[in-house]
């Protein structure tokens, strides 16, 4: 194998493979702070790649700023969601389950009427390509990549070093201590809810000009991150990072070398892991729920 | 459970049965047949994933277990030329093997984790369906015969049909029941009602989860061999994880603490209203979507706890109390 041939691979494992760490992420922190387990977040990720398509193409407005359009209405579309249905059903994580499964199926078909079938795709905003050594390497997945770390940092100095990130913490710990400590547990809840939701929109726009554009986008993305849920666990974001890497890596080199059998191949990955670590690599199994 | 809740349910039972058996003899609609088959299938679907939910496991792989008794019980009758009547059985045997050997792996990790890996198990079946030619691809399974005639009565239209998956649900539903009154189904809800103090009074919860997940995986199993030779096609698309999630809305639908009327009730609704109500296949999953939303939050013990929130059949209708404090007193009360 040829330095170029495994660089293009590892570039394609690891831009597939930092989306799913952003959605993962989102993901993770909805459950451990909110205690949702979202099925709808596929669906914020194709919303936000549809509207940053829509402000790239009809408006004309430039590549980053059509990125936090669609940022800032997902998020309002995510809070409004959070108040008038995850509100009530707050702690509950099977309902929760159950209405977020409810509303992925409404927004799914509803961006199916209104969008139809056919593939769209985004010009990619940079041309040409970064050449590193004798290795040339397409600008707009680099440009992905380095995205997502800094986001990815941007996340983790969110979470860790200031007051809000202190309270999320605090609340996935024990909410009702939190709260008599003087802790919003609702705003910190929409605070949580919105901020994974906003992930998710992120990574759906950072996408937008890699992949072909479809309403079912986000579904076949959500079934992959929960993958990186089970490879990586589900208690720390830590396990969200190196879960998503391993998703995407082994898809991309399982693509070349065995081609359509490399889904299976990721299912024997995972199967593997299961088996030794059952709550994935970085995480204890919950004995009991 | 007192005498009078069996009592009822017994009545019920006996009348519905009566009135089912008696169908055919109303209607001609060969539509309408089709329906009901459907719908008697979902509840066969649903009363798997109640099952499990009784022993404290949500599952999203149900369509696969499905999947699975669909498939072996069509190849046995393709290729290896048996009976249907030795196929089904076989079929439901094997769904129930795949499932002892999934469950040593992934019981082990229960709540959100085994959610998840229900649906990975789900997927990684599609996937394998689809892959390999000896379960004929992406392009699925066509011309598996009907049933084998028994005497003069054929398989071949809807009637007799109906009475076959009839007949299966009863028993279904029966060995359901049996399971619940017995040693294992007190063990069940005892594990769901607080899996920590189950396991200080000696339940093995992995044996006992373990045990559930076959059981109800042999049930799919069965209902997807008749499934498989009813409607004589299979692809592998049709057991794909949306399956399951439409398997969960038909208990949750109904009723999450009623094991056996929930599903029922669920499945026939989520069948049969959509059709009725002449809706389009392109907005069946906003309306169900939205049902479903409205549902658990103004009514998160189903449909069939709608006469105890009323308080109808109790002496004095509920305190007001908060969500929570209700769906708890509704777990200590399993009905039927």
């Amino acid at each position: 194998m040829t330095i170029e041939l495994f660089s293009q691979l590892l570039l394609n494992g690891l831009s597939i493979g930092l989306i799913y760490v952003l959605v993962a992420s989102g993901l993770i922190l909805l459950l451990g702070v909110v205690r949702i387990f979202n099925f709808a977040h596929g669906e914020f990720y194709m919303l936000g790649a549809f509207i940053t398509f829509g402000c790239c193409e009809f408006l004309h407005l430039n590549f980053f700023v059509s990125i936090a359009i669609a940022i800032v209405l997902v998020t309002i579309l995510s809070l409004f969601c959070y108040r008038f249905i995850f509100h009530y059903i707050r702690g509950d994580i099977l309902l929760c389950t159950a209405a977020s499964i409810g509303l992925s199926m409404m927004l799914l078909r509803g961006a199916l009427l209104s969008f139809g079938t056919q593939e769209r795709g985004l010009h990619p905003p940079f041309k040409g390509s970064v050449g590193i050594g004798q290795v040339n390497l397409p600008a707009e997945k680099v440009m992905a990549i380095l995205l997502c770390i800094g986001v990815m940092f941007g996340l983790y100095w969110l979470l860790m070093r200031t007051k809000v990130g202190k309270a999320m913490r605090a609340v996935k710990l024990d909410n009702e201590v939190a709260s008599l400590q003087g802790i919003n547990t609702t705003r910190i809840y929409q605070i949580a809810f919105a901020a994974g939701c906003a992930l998710a929109a992120l990574a759906g726009g950072i996408m937008a000009p890699v992949f072909s554009i479809t309403p079912s986008m986000g579904h076949s993305l959500l079934l992959n991150c929960f993958m990186a849920l089970v490879v990586g666990g589900m208690q720390s974001m830590l396990g969200g990072v190196v879960g998503g890497l391993v998703v995407g890596l082994v898809l991309s080199f399982g693509m070349y070398f065995v081609g359509d059998l490399s889904e299976i191949l990721l299912f024997a990955v995972i199967g593997v892991i299961i088996v030794f670590k059952p709550g994935g690599l970085f995480g204890e199994p919950e004995h009991h729920e | 459970m007192n005498r009078g809740s069996r009592k009822k349910g017994i009545i019920a039972l006996g009348c519905a049965c009566l009135i089912l058996a008696l169908l055919p003899f109303f209607t001609d609609s060969r539509y309408f047949m089709h329906l009901i088959i459907m719908t008697c299938i979902n509840i066969m679907l649903g009363l798997s994933f109640s099952m499990l939910f009784s022993a404290g496991l949500v599952t999203m792989g149900a369509a696969g277990f499905w999947g699975i008794g669909a498939y072996t019980s069509a190849l046995l009758v393709l290729k290896a030329g048996l009976s249907f009547w030795v196929a089904m059985p076989l079929a439901a045997l094997a769904t129930a093997c795949v499932a002892f050997i999934v469950g040593l792996v992934i019981i082990r990790a229960p709540g959100v984790a085994f959610i998840i890996q229900t649906m990975i198990v789900n997927m990684i079946l599609v996937q394998v369906f689809g892959h390999f030619e000896f379960f004929g691809g992406w392009a699925g399974l066509l011309d598996i015969p009907a049933p084998n005639p028994i005497g003069p009565i054929t398989f071949t239209g809807k009637t007799a049909n109906y009475y076959l998956i009839l007949m299966l649900l009863l028993v279904n539903i029966l060995a359901f029941y049996a399971l619940y009154t017995s040693r294992i189904g007190r063990a069940w809800s005892a594990i769901r009602l607080n899996a920590r103090l189950a396991e200080t009074l000696s339940v093995d919860l992995f044996r006992y989860r373990l045990v559930a997940f076959i059981i109800s995986s042999a049930g799919a199993g069965l209902a997807g061999s008749f499934y498989a030779h009813y409607f004589q096609t299979l692809e592998p698309n049709m057991f794909n994880v949306f399956k399951s999630i439409y398997i969960q809305i038909y208990s949750i639908l109904g009723g999450l603490n009623f094991y056996i009327p929930g599903p029922v009730i669920g499945a026939a609704i989520i069948t049969f209203v959509p059709e009725l109500l002449r809706i389009g296949k392109e907005i069946e999953p906003i309306l169900t979507g939205a049902v479903l939303i409205l549902l658990v939050i103004f009514l998160p013990g189903g449909i069939l706890s709608l006469p105890d929130r009323l308080g109808f059949f109790t002496k004095e209708p509920l305190a007001a109390s908060s969500g929570k404090n209700s769906v708890q007193e509704q777990q200590e009360k399993r009905v039927l």
